[in-house]
């Protein structure tokens, strides 16, 4: 089920030149990334595209996430400068993939995941990019920005302690979609017929709706709740001291 | 800000004390911190003292000290005074201190002044502090203001509790920042308990009380998640 890619070359003993001459040209290449202390981790896991689900703990360091090309595996590349950091990349019976990282050290992680696939993503500090998925997208952040683009989803959770929050996709009518900041501001960009209940609170920062003509149950500077259309799928935005903005999708 | 402003405000800060003149003073003083690594190392030795102090165990003298004291002090008196004077002071003791003329070099006074005030943050540490497990967590916290609120204080707890204990093995880096962030999210617990105190029906308040306290879950999740 698991399928490893190597990540290095180890020179060959084998007297042919031509492999010779080709080890020692790649181990020139290689060399360059040894000096500046770069390491890389590829792994790749075959997966159901129906149950897909990744979960990725870093301790610094970004994790982007996109859909990728091949809808029955879940490709992870790494790139860690720093050696004290050990990625560790498993798989249950369930099919469910876990990257875990753990010592100290930023690891910059790009993994393509069939779209559908659930993702549940965690940096103590460092940016979350998740970029044309289908699932349910969960990412936390302590200290570092989120950012989400051309979802599709019908559940997503993202927050972060100190860093911006920002999302940009549909809004599906059963959807839920939860985006906090506690010290950053927060952008939410939708589709101008989007149709959804809205609660949005700012303890400093403001809240801007942008051009969404909105029905209010509460509207104040820190505290608006309200609904765009039929208010069937539920958005809440949420910052301390940041702001929000909400943006009509040109 | 400078150093010197903010040093003078660290206590306070760390006390978690609302005498500022705006919040604008407490934005001044973190940005401080985070820019000035002299400043912020000091925070972090006096938020060790701070919690190391915590730690020292609360001695009440027995009754019968206080009345040793006194019969010892009564006793030097006669000693020296003999018995006419003694009669003379009907006062007792603290008539013969009062008569007494004391003298001191500025090195003692200061000295003397700075054992008092390591005695009184002991004492008040002692007698109101928290211990670790509940550190940065009942300072923003005072009567009950949600209907959960018992049990959202009973799970922050546990998880606090859990963390403190290996925080020890943490490197200063990690428990500066760790506090720092926890500090910063009670500071706003704080301030808007006090304003649902006002207005303790306000719908809006509450959500904003409840949406500082899930901050603060998530941030122990995160550690937790980290396996720190």
């Amino acid at each position: 089920m698991v399928k490893e890619i190597p990540s290095s070359t180890q020179s060959s003993k084998s007297a042919a030149k031509f492999l010779s001459a080709l080890t020692a040209g790649f181990l020139v290449l290689n060399a360059s990334a040894t000096s500046s202390g770069a390491q890389t981790f590829n792994r790749a896991f075959a997966v159901s595209p129906e149950k897909s689900e990744l979960e990725v703990v870093n301790q610094a360091g970004t994790i982007k996430v996109t859909a990728g090309a091949n809808p029955n595996k879940i490709v992870i590349n790494a790139r860690h400068s720093d050696g004290a950091a050990k990625i560790n990349a498993t798989q249950n019976a369930l099919g469910k993939v876990k990257v875990e990282v753990t010592g100290r050290g930023k690891v910059d992680f790009e993994i393509a995941v069939p779209a559908s696939s659930s993702i549940d993503l965690l940096s103590y500090q460092g940016a979350i990019v998740v970029t044309n998925l289908a699932g349910a997208v969960r990412a936390r952040v302590t200290d570092g920005d989120i950012q989400i683009d051309g979802l599709r989803s019908a559940r997503v959770d993202a927050s972060c302690t100190q860093g911006n929050v920002s999302f940009s996709g549909e809004v599906l009518p059963s959807g839920r979609y939860t985006l906090k900041s506690f010290s950053g501001r927060v952008d939410a960009i939708l589709p101008a017929d989007a149709d959804f209940k809205l609660s949005a609170s700012s303890f400093r920062g403001g809240i801007d709706l942008g051009a969404f003509q909105m029905k209010f149950d509460k509207n104040s500077h820190q505290l608006v709740e309200a609904s765009h259309g039929a208010g069937r799928a539920s958005i809440s935005l949420w910052t301390q001291e940041g702001s929000i903005h909400l943006r009509r999708k040109p | 800000m400078e150093c010197r402003a903010v040093v003078s405000s660290l206590s306070d800060y760390l006390d978690a004390r609302n005498i500022w003149e705006s919040d604008d003073e407490v934005e001044q003083i973190e940005t401080h911190l985070t820019n000035c690594p002299t400043c912020r190392n000091l925070k972090l030795e006096l938020s060790e003292i701070k919690n190391a102090s915590r730690e020292l165990p609360l001695h009440t003298p027995p009754t019968a000290l206080w009345a040793r004291i006194s019969k010892a002090i009564e006793t030097e008196i006669s000693t020296e005074n003999g018995s006419a004077r003694r009669t003379q002071n009907a006062s007792g003791w603290w008539g013969w201190m009062n008569s007494r003329k004391f003298t001191f070099s500025l090195p003692q006074l200061a000295a003397a002044g700075a054992f008092a005030a390591i005695l009184i943050v002991a004492g008040i540490s002692g007698i109101f502090g928290e211990k670790p497990s509940q550190m940065n967590f009942r300072n923003a916290q005072g009567s009950l203001l949600l209907p959960e609120e018992d049990e959202i204080k009973a799970n922050l707890e546990r998880r606090l509790g859990a963390i403190n204990a290996r925080k020890a093995q943490w490197d200063l880096e990690r428990r500066s920042d760790f506090e720092q962030r926890m500090n910063r999210i009670d500071e706003s617990l704080k301030r808007c308990r006090n304003m649902l105190e006002d207005n303790p029906n306000d719908a809006g308040r509450q959500e904003m009380v409840r949406a500082l306290y899930d901050e603060k879950r998530q941030l122990l999740e995160d550690v937790e998640r980290l396996k720190w």
